[in-house]
């Protein structure tokens, strides 16, 4: 598929991407998170789109699937209204505080810092310790 | 005619040596009559402030063994197992779906004291133990009533069906042993632990009067909770088979009660103190927003490891609260015409799909397995996060970011000349 950007074109392989979206958006509805993390790579490596593109994109491609898990775990009453109200709010606080401390960090730290704190919390989940 | 009054008290006498055992079981069985009478039950307090701890006594029958059998009377929580292992006898999977929604938010049976043994047993055998056979081995199943009668859909799912997203096929209910038989099945898939369902803490003296300290944890359901005292007089075995002579005391009950900032979330059947989650949320997201990502990955196993709460509810309520941040980024960046919709809603229509299948496998995995695939997508995250960190990566970003940048002032000045 002909993907137009501000007058450039890409050639993107729809196949590959469907695919993976699909298996991405099985993965995150059931676990219960956006999936944001591995759909940029999912565009930038697999479909070779450039950042640009997929920033904005990406996140219209993920706000499907997060509309549709939404609807079905509450259709199967996964749904809990007070603990959802208790981190809505937190969630928007978090929204307007981080781009704050982000202009003072160093993305590379943090993500340094993130891929330390998955580890330890995935080898926690996988009872290693 | 002499001789026949000379034998009449031998007769007697032999009479009444005939006669004795009879009459004397006849006495017992009088006692034993005087002993069914229903045991006693009371408790020291009928008010707990958020759990806490009281004694159960009262008198049972002299010589019986004593257990007490506490649930949540008011509030009810849904519990559900899939049965997709393979049957050992037919070698057929059955692929049932059970779901219930009456079960007590709170369910605890404590058996005398002298059980500890075999609890601590069942508590080494980790997460493979079986509520029903310890259940047995313990003496308790003949005070397990309440679960007993709560009623369970059973579906009969396919995989196909599964992959759709349904539940299956609605089968007619079971018949009341089956019924009990799961019952115990999804007490087990809803309290996972001995320590929650079971403990042995009731001490009996010589003559039947009983006493248990029981600990209400905090974090429970509010409400009515309910107790009653089953006194098993008779364990009668013949072979594999056990008939149990039991009696059971009234209901008594007491009042569990939480205040604010303490609520109870009633689809996940615990109360928390929301001041916690409220503050764990704010950090992750803050930090999920320093890295560029949501923020729902690290949330999730965090919210599980903290809080009593099932996966099923944390997954299903984290998704929802992110769709906001979400929408109006989508906004935000279609203003400056930064989305490619064609891209966008082609990838989209694929993940509609895959979003419409994950929560009902959410629904079909026990906690266990949901930690274990959490904690590998964790890794592969990691991974990916790690890889972004490398040189190449970030050389190539480096000029990526320029481009991007160049695009949004590009953009902005182009939204601005059109206002």
């Amino acid at each position: 598929m002909k993907v137009d950007f501000w007058g450039q074109e890409f050639e993107a392989n729809m196949f590959v991407g469907c695919i993976g979206g699909f298996l991405i958006a099985i993965m995150s509805s059931m676990f219960g998170f956006g999936g944001g993390p591995f759909m940029v790579p999912l565009m930038t490596l697999g479909l070779r789109l450039p950042m640009y593109i997929v920033v904005g994109s990406s996140l219209l491609a993920i706000f499907f699937n997060t509309a549709m898990g939404t609807m079905r775990h509450y259709q199967f009453g996964n749904f809990d209204l007070i603990l959802f109200l208790v981190m809505f709010p937190a969630a928007i606080l978090g929204g307007y505080i981080g781009p704050i401390i982000a202009k003072k960090l160093s993305p590379v730290v943090v993500k340094r810092v993130a891929c330390a704190g998955l580890i330890i919390l995935g080898a926690k989940l996988l009872d290693l310790y | 005619m002499n001789i026949k009054f000379r034998v009449l008290p031998i007769i007697a006498l032999a009479m009444a040596l005939l006669f004795a055992p009879q009459a004397r079981a006849e006495q017992r069985a009088a006692t034993a009559g005087v002993d069914t009478s229903a045991p006693t039950i009371n408790l020291d307090k009928t008010s707990l402030d958020n759990g806490g701890d009281f004694v159960i006594s009262g008198k049972a029958p002299a010589g019986s063994q004593v257990y007490i059998e506490l649930w949540s009377a008011e509030k009810t929580v849904k519990s559900n197992r899939f049965d997709g292992k393979k049957d050992e006898k037919t070698g057929k999977i059955p692929y049932k779906f059970y779901i219930t929604k009456d079960m007590p938010a709170f369910y605890k049976i404590v058996a005398p004291v002298e059980m500890a043994g075999a609890l601590d047993k069942a508590k080494a055998a980790g997460k493979k133990w079986k509520y029903s056979e310890v259940l047995k081995e313990i003496g308790a199943d003949a005070a397990y009533t309440v679960p007993a009668k709560i009623q369970i859909d059973n579906y009969q799912a396919t995989v196909m069906a599964s992959i759709l997203g349904s539940r299956g096929t609605l089968l007619p209910p079971m018949d009341e042993k089956a019924s009990k038989r799961e019952s115990m099945k999804l007490v087990k898939a809803r309290f996972v632990s001995v320590g929650n369902l079971l403990s042995a803490k009731v001490e009996t003296t010589a003559d039947g009067s009983y006493s248990a300290k029981v600990s209400i944890r905090s974090g429970l359901a509010p409400g009515k909770y309910s107790a009653r005292v089953t006194a098993v007089t008779e364990r009668i075995k013949e072979g594999d088979k056990e008939t149990v002579q039991k009696i059971t005391s009234e209901v008594a009950s007491f009042e569990n009660k939480i205040a604010f900032p303490t609520v109870y979330l009633s689809t996940a059947g615990t109360s928390i103190n929301i001041i916690w989650p409220f503050l764990l949320a704010s950090a992750v997201t803050i930090f999920g927003v320093l890295m560029g990502a949501g923020g729902g990955f690290i949330l999730n196993p965090l919210l599980l490891m903290f809080f009593p709460l099932p996966h099923t509810v944390v997954a299903g309520t984290v998704m929802p609260t992110v769709l906001f941040a979400q929408g109006t980024g989508i906004v935000n960046y279609s203003k400056i015409k930064f989305i490619n919709w064609k891209l966008g809603c082609g990838i989209g229509c694929a993940m509609l799909v895959g979003g419409f299948i994950g929560p009902k496998l959410t629904e079909m995995i026990t906690l266990d397995q949901f930690k274990f695939l959490f904690g590998w997508v964790l890794l592969i995250l990691a991974a990916l996060m790690f890889w972004q960190t490398t040189p190449g990566y970030l050389a190539n970003n480096k000029k990526e970011q320029a481009i991007l940048k160049e695009f949004k002032k590009r953009a902005a000045e182009a939204v601005k000349a059109k206002g």
